[in-house]
């Protein structure tokens, strides 16, 4: 019988560490697949995770494939291509006397590093800049900050950058010129020449980007990088991506292959702005906890991902997370609308060490990755991570770690343990994995404290979803005694993200920046003015919106246009993305309404006190989304069952060690997929499936609801 | 946290990747590289004396055959004891004019030679130039540093001292 229907949804999160996938039918059952990711090829991976994911079924790639109606891909091929420096040649044209701008800027040379290799000059250093100097060239022209032209564009000297360029062989050309967001007119111009000069020089396909065409964004270092990482990385990540396509098409798929993008949308791999899909993978997590606030019926929720390599926090408040314009990435700043997160370089990869001045434990802030820890020989680690000591307390079980497909040695991971940090300490093995894991959950429970009262809200005013391959491992250590409403950690925990991906908008949404002010004793002329301004912005990007999906085939009609933009109070430094509740922007009443709006929103993400109208407003974006309607999974409810677990849910009893107790207990163990809606469990016990561990310890409590979460409670 | 000796010449050499030069910036001093980095320099050189301590590029504080902790060069020369500064077994070049300034610095870059002058120390037997000080012109030869050999083996390297120079 369950053979019969197919999957109808696939998600995809190819990690650093592992490729999982998310397959899910119309009536809401679901399988998740993992796989060790294959950076050399990465459509093995995902092949070999989504056969895993399918054997649950019985069911085949060949089998499944031709049926599915979406899938999406979000991974970290195009950041690896950036860190690793293994882009496109790409040709760089900027104005005459900034070309070393962009190698330079000061953030690049500390992002990315930890705070005491911050503070040290020796510990960070600049990385190569994407487009080395001598592809960089300077044209002359300057235009002021009111878009006034002071020098005129020496086109002579754009048509000779040109021909240098591509006589040096560059693959592409990019051209940003300061203050094009307002003014476009010269980088439009130099455009124009260089496709001439290409056209002369017997190159008539060489792609020209021009940064106004692109991302029509305020600061120049943050548009210059995006529109070099759009030549230089995005281009060949294309390839990439049409390579996965074209396999799932050899499986029999129809549908076009989506791609999670930093906006919390998917885009085609198609798409004419690809730069944004660089960092897919954490946000699929943050859409899926949306997509479940939906189910459940609440409006605020923190997301805490726990992977191999990091833990991430993403906060979403009266229903919408935060859209943040200028992220960092891959220490490089960027002008890309992204899910804002914040993150540790803490995860159940992380390395353990002992700091020889203060005989402290350090954990991390590199990891073992894939190569899991010392618990896997073939991984080839030599220092322990915090995998090791899960293993060696019995919160994970050695033989069933990605189903049985990877085996670890519980021996081997209590030796190194012994070895490099119990015996160096003097404590039991048992005593310095338990303070590893003490230490490690009181990181993630400061941080996460820290994050949530940053913005000045409590955590009784949040439900916490934990997820992430490790998330369930840590959920009670670093929830317990944080007094959140609820915890959830969803029964797929593990595929959540890839979930999340699934259930993402497929959505292409274009930014533009703007400076439009006005104050609360502004005339009517003057909100007019400002109404039709913002009008103008909004039918020019909606003209982007539409073309990206003329691309995919879709018909201008298909298309659901929705207006924002982003604004603040004059002089604050912060702007904020508003949802705005009409579709046009004409007079005065329009802006009141749009202002309100603003408040409104203000009021839900800091708090209503603090909401300061006589400061007047500015509009510092606007913002235009297309979407069409996709297919995404749906939640089935189960019917409920007794309190008691069946008993061939109860799959046996392992020694476990209670960390903050420091003894040993016996948890039981219980199968997963075997536990029905409305069963309860208290701890001492340890929830397995293939692809995940959830722990549940002396003194916790957790019931699984009608939609496969689990809500853990203390007792 | 350990390295191998192929990274430890990666250093020596001023070739070492990155991530490991990161790694050995940030994290606490692996307790072999002293003696690791010693050996490698002891295999480039031409002569036998154990080398106490590197001082330069090319300049060591070795054990002699006569069982002396001396300063000695890449070529073999030997200035004299390492309780002495070597400096003045030196040949020395002194720049402190403006000509011989402007050899050095772009036009109107040099400091004047009435404030500051250039003082360059050689080998006296293969020419190598072990130092350059820029003091005021009466000062005199600087003595860098008298370094406490034995307090550096036995407290910080936590390694026998090697033997003592005869009295």
């Amino acid at each position: 019988m369950e053979a019969m229907q197919a999957p109808e949804v696939l998600g995809i999160d190819a990690g650093g560490t592992m490729t999982d996938t998310f397959f899910i039918r119309p009536d809401g059952s679901f399988v998740v697949g993992k796989a060790q990711t294959t950076p050399h090829d990465e459509a093995e991976g995902i092949v070999r995770s989504a056969t895993d994911a399918l054997k649950q079924w019985g069911l085949t790639a060949e089998q499944a494939f031709p049926g599915l109606a979406n899938s999406v891909y979000s991974g970290t091929t195009m950041l690896n291509r950036i860190v690793q420096r293994q882009g496109a040649k790409v040709g760089l044209i900027l104005n005459r006397g900034v070309e070393d701008f962009p190698p330079m800027r000061a953030v690049q040379s500390f992002s990315g590093y930890s705070y005491e290799d911050r503070i040290h000059l020796n510990t960070h250093r600049y990385d190569a800049p994407l487009v080395p100097r001598q592809y960089t060239r300077g044209v002359t022209e300057r235009v002021d900050g009111k878009a006034h032209v002071v020098i005129p564009l020496r086109e002579d000297e754009a048509r000779q950058a040109a021909r240098e360029l591509i006589a040096l062989g560059v693959d592409s050309i990019v051209i940003s010129l300061l203050q094009s967001y307002q003014f476009s007119a010269h980088e439009r111009r130099v455009r124009d020449i260089c496709r001439e000069v290409a056209q002369e020089m017997g190159k008539p396909d060489l792609p020209i980007f021009a940064s106004c065409d692109y991302y029509p964004h305020r600061k120049e270092s943050h548009r210059t990088n995006t529109i070099i990482l759009e030549a230089y990385a995005a281009e060949p990540s294309r390839r990439t991506l049409s390579h996965v396509d074209k396999r799932f098409k050899e499986l029999g798929a129809t549908s076009d292959l989506l791609v999670m993008a930093s906006h919390g949308g998917t885009v085609s791999w198609k798409a004419n702005e690809l730069a944004r899909t660089i960092v897919s993978g954490p946000i699929g997590g943050v859409i899926g906890a949306k997509y479940i606030a939906e189910y459940v019926g609440r409006k605020n929720i923190v997301c805490t991902d726990v992977g191999g390599t990091s833990f991430d926090i993403a906060q979403i408040t009266g229903g919408s997370f935060v859209i943040k314009q200028d992220p960092e990435m891959a220490r490089l700043v960027l002008s890309l609308p992204l899910v804002e997160m914040d993150s540790i370089g803490a995860g159940s990869g992380s390395f353990l060490r002992i700091n020889p001045y203060t005989d402290s434990i350090q954990v991390g802030p590199d990891s073992a990755g894939y190569r899991v820890g010392m618990c896997w020989e073939e991984g080839g680690v030599d220092t322990v991570t915090v995998t090791d000591c899960h293993v060696v307390l019995g919160h994970i079980n050695p033989d069933n770690f990605l189903g049985g497909e990877v085996q670890l040695d519980y021996d081997r991971a209590y030796k190194y343990l012994k070895k490099q940090i119990a015996d160096p300490l003097g404590f039991s093995v048992e005593e310095a994995a338990s303070g590893v894991l003490e230490l490690v959950n009181f990181n993630l429970r400061q941080h996460l404290r820290s994050v949530i009262s940053a913005k000045g809200y409590a955590a009784s005013e949040f439900v916490c979803i934990s997820y992430g391959g490790a998330g369930p491992l840590h959920t009670y250590g670093y929830t317990g005694g944080m007094g959140f409403r609820d915890v959830i950690v969803p029964a797929w925990a593990a595929g959540f993200s890839a979930f999340g991906s699934a259930a993402a908008d497929f959505e292409y949404r274009y930014d533009k920046s703007m400076f439009i002010n006005l104050g609360l004793d502004s005339s009517d002329e003057e909100k007019t003015a400002g109404a039709r301004q913002l009008q103008e912005a909004w039918d020019e990007l909606g003209e982007h919106v539409l073309k990206e999906f003329e691309v995919n085939g879709y018909p201008r009609e298909a298309v659901t246009l929705k207006n924002d933009l982003r604004m603040q109070y004059q002089g604050q430094l912060n702007d904020l993305e508003v949802d705005v509740p009409i579709p046009h922007a004409r007079t005065v009443e329009d802006w009141e309404r749009i202002a309100d709006a603003f408040e409104e929103r203000y009021g839900e993400v800091y708090a209503h006190a603090a909401r300061s109208p006589e400061l007047g407003f500015s509009v510092t974006g606007a913002i235009m989304r297309g979407t069409v309607s996709v297919a995404k999974p749906r939640i089935a409810e189960e019917q409920l069952a007794g309190a008691t677990p069946s008993p061939e849910a109860l799959v046996g009893e392992r020694k476990f060690f209670v960390p903050t107790q420091r003894e040993w207990v016996m948890a039981s163990i219980y199968e997963i997929e075997k536990l029905k809606a409305g069963n309860t469990i208290s701890g001492p016990a340890v929830l397995e499936s293939p692809t995940m561990s959830f722990v549940v310890p002396p003194g916790f409590r957790t019931r699984l609801d009608e939609r496969r979460l689990f809500h853990l409670q203390e007792t | 946290m350990a390295y191998t000796i192929e990274q430890i010449r990666h250093l020596v050499d001023g070739a070492l990747d990155w991530e490991t030069a990161h790694r050995m910036l940030s994290e606490p001093k692996d307790a072999e590289r002293f003696s690791m980095y010693r050996e490698i320099l002891q295999e480039r050189v031409s002569w036998d004396d154990p080398i106490l301590l590197p001082a330069g590029p090319h300049l060591y504080i070795v054990v002699n055959s006569g069982g002396d902790w001396v300063w000695k060069c890449d070529c073999g020369f030997e200035f004299c004891d390492y309780r002495q500064n070597w400096k003045l077994e030196a040949l020395v070049y002194v720049r402190d004019t403006k000509e011989l300034l402007g050899e050095l610095y772009p036009q109107l870059m040099a400091p004047a030679p009435e404030w500051q002058v250039i003082r360059e120390y050689y080998c006296p037997q293969c020419g190598t130039q072990h130092e350059v000080e820029n003091p005021t012109p009466w000062y005199p030869v600087i003595h860098d540093w008298e370094p406490d050999i034995e307090a550096f083996y036995r407290e910080w390297l936590e390694l026998p001292v090697p033997e003592r120079p005869r009295a």
